[in-house]
């Protein structure tokens, strides 16, 4: 909205913005997650199907889809993509239940959040576990 | 000397009242901007002995604009949490400083305007574009049938169903920190308006239900919500307005409900 | 706006291939766990079995439905102008079509 100042020169108002002084509840930081999971997700989806491809070709390229898994990055990558994939799993499944009115009520909204923000990071670490 | 059975009311009135409340002294961070003075806004300080009688955050601020610098500019009214208009981002957290306890708050309190609105001046905001969504969900009964000869009567099951959504009081605080809101302003219509929406959708004696539900269909009025929930959180009645707005989803899809009305939950306190 | 996208439309549409997703993981994860495949000819025998093949297609149609109406909503909210949000959303559109060509014709193709 414009307004004239003392000069009679045009300015705007100004605006408190500063997404580091505004709290983030736990429900805040579980949505935010869920869609940078989200897009990380949908840029890994070519690179899954090429995977898909390779691994489906021959035996020479099943095998070497199935060499990839001793690669230090490889598997560092694949742990990150797991929690994405878990977390963005998890907080679907809380959407899904907040639609038909389950746990859609703050206290029991509260809980769930933290339960899928933890339980992304604990399927992590157990694909960590899994793959070191 | 005997054991004293009565209460002695002059004894009583030697008490001093510190020993019963507690004085304070609390340091505050306050948003400032004076549009005819300031280029940009900036934070200013100030340090408030309280007492004992001053307990919720309004009073620390009027007495820091009583006795301090009389230039600190607010909405403020009914001092009970009912009108709305002392409606600030209290470190961090949207809430209503006259229902707000002072004492338990972090030090220091940093007091800012509502996010997203433009600044009027200090922590008043220009509130155009939150009343602007409010009329655009025709906030009133629409029934063209012949009015009866006393009232249009509805059963007490009906009036429950209001119940969680009449009593919004429009003070924004949910709008104004619902990240849809912030980033689409002008075309999602945002908490507080879609909780309304729903209170008319609801209503019993409203004939206009399904045009309310085809006014919300496009992409951006309703469905920008991602139910972050960050409304249910800070709203100071203890309002749901994500949860109204999932009902209307679900009355889109034709989901018949008897739910009764909205719950009603213990507002979380600020710190 | 086309009108194939309405807002509950589009939203039904994530939340129901969102469902069938959550099923098809469910058992992926279920036959990896009990019975992994251990050959490239057990993979590929499994994989391109005609019940497997079809719940795998169905999977990446509504894998690309779901990330059409979710990387769709981040465009809504973050770009305003007018003319980048529209080249936004088609190549995003371009881009998902591509991949689901580029899988039918994986599983049509990759029999070993």
């Amino acid at each position: 909205m414009r307004i004239r100042d003392m000069n009679g020169s045009e300015k705007r108002r100004p605006v408190f913005f500063n997404l580091m002084q505004i709290q983030m509840p736990v429900g805040a930081l579980t949505s935010i997650t869920h869609r940078v999971t989200g897009i990380f997700l949908a840029i890994s989806v070519p690179f899954g199907i090429y995977l898909l491809d390779l691994s489906l070709q021959d035996p020479q390229s099943y095998a070497q889809v199935i060499s990839l898994f001793d690669k230090l990055t490889f598997r560092a990558a694949a742990i990150v993509f797991v929690w994405a994939l878990a977390h963005h799993l998890l907080a679907g499944i809380r959407h899904l239940l907040s639609d038909i009115d389950i746990g859609s009520q703050l206290p029991a909204a509260r809980r769930s959040a933290w339960v899928v923000n933890l339980g992304g990071i604990a399927v992590a670490l157990l694909a960590l576990g899994a793959l070191l | 000397m005997g054991h004293v059975d009565f209460v002695d009311a002059t004894r009583l009135a030697a008490v001093p009242i510190k020993a019963t409340r507690q004085e304070a002294t609390m340091h505050f961070s306050i948003f400032r901007y004076n549009p005819e003075r300031d280029e940009k806004p900036y934070m200013q300080d100030f340090h408030v002995d309280l007492e004992p009688t001053e307990r919720m955050l309004l009073d620390a601020i009027l007495r820091i604009r009583d006795f301090q610098d009389d230039s600190l500019t607010l909405r403020k009214s009914c001092r009970e949490g009912v009108c709305g208009s002392d409606a600030i981002n209290i470190n961090g957290r949207n809430g209503l400083a006259c229902i707000t306890p002072v004492r338990e708050l972090k030090e220091p309190v940093e007091l800012r305007p509502l996010p997203s609105f433009p600044v009027i001046r200090d922590l008043v905001v220009d509130m155009t574009q939150f009343f602007k969504q409010y009329h655009s969900i025709k906030p009133y009964l629409i029934n063209d049938e012949p009015a009866p000869e006393k009232e249009r009567l509805q059963s007490p099951e009906d009036r429950d169903k209001l119940d969680g959504s009449y009593e919004c009081i429009l003070c924004a605080c949910c709008t104004s920190q619902c990240p849809s809101s912030w980033w689409n302003p002008d075309k999602f219509v945002g908490p507080a308006g879609l909780l309304q929406a729903y209170r008319f959708i609801s209503d019993s004696r409203d004939r206009a239900t399904q045009e309310r539900l085809d006014d919300l269909h496009d992409p951006y009025r309703l469905f920008r919500c991602r139910t972050i929930m960050n409304c249910t959180e800070v709203c100071p009645k203890g309002l749901s307005p994500s949860r109204a707005i999932e009902r209307i989803r679900l009355k889109m899809l034709k989901v018949e409900d008897d739910h009764g009305g909205l719950g009603i939950h213990r507002v979380p306190a600020i710190r | 706006m086309r009108k194939t996208f309405t807002g509950l439309r589009a939203w039904l549409i994530q939340r129901v291939s969102a469902v069938y997703m959550l099923l098809f993981i469910v058992f992926i994860l279920a036959h990896f766990v009990g019975d992994p495949p251990h050959s490239y000819a057990a993979w590929n025998g499994w994989m391109m079995g005609s019940s497997v093949s079809m719940a795998t297609a169905v999977f990446f149609a509504a894998l690309l439905a779901h990330a059409w109406v979710g990387v769709r909503d981040v465009i809504m909210d973050y770009v305003h102008p007018v003319a980048f949000r529209v080249w936004a959303l088609a190549l995003l559109g371009i881009g998902l079509t591509a991949m689901g060509v580029w899988v039918m014709w994986i599983l049509w193709m990759r029999h070993g």
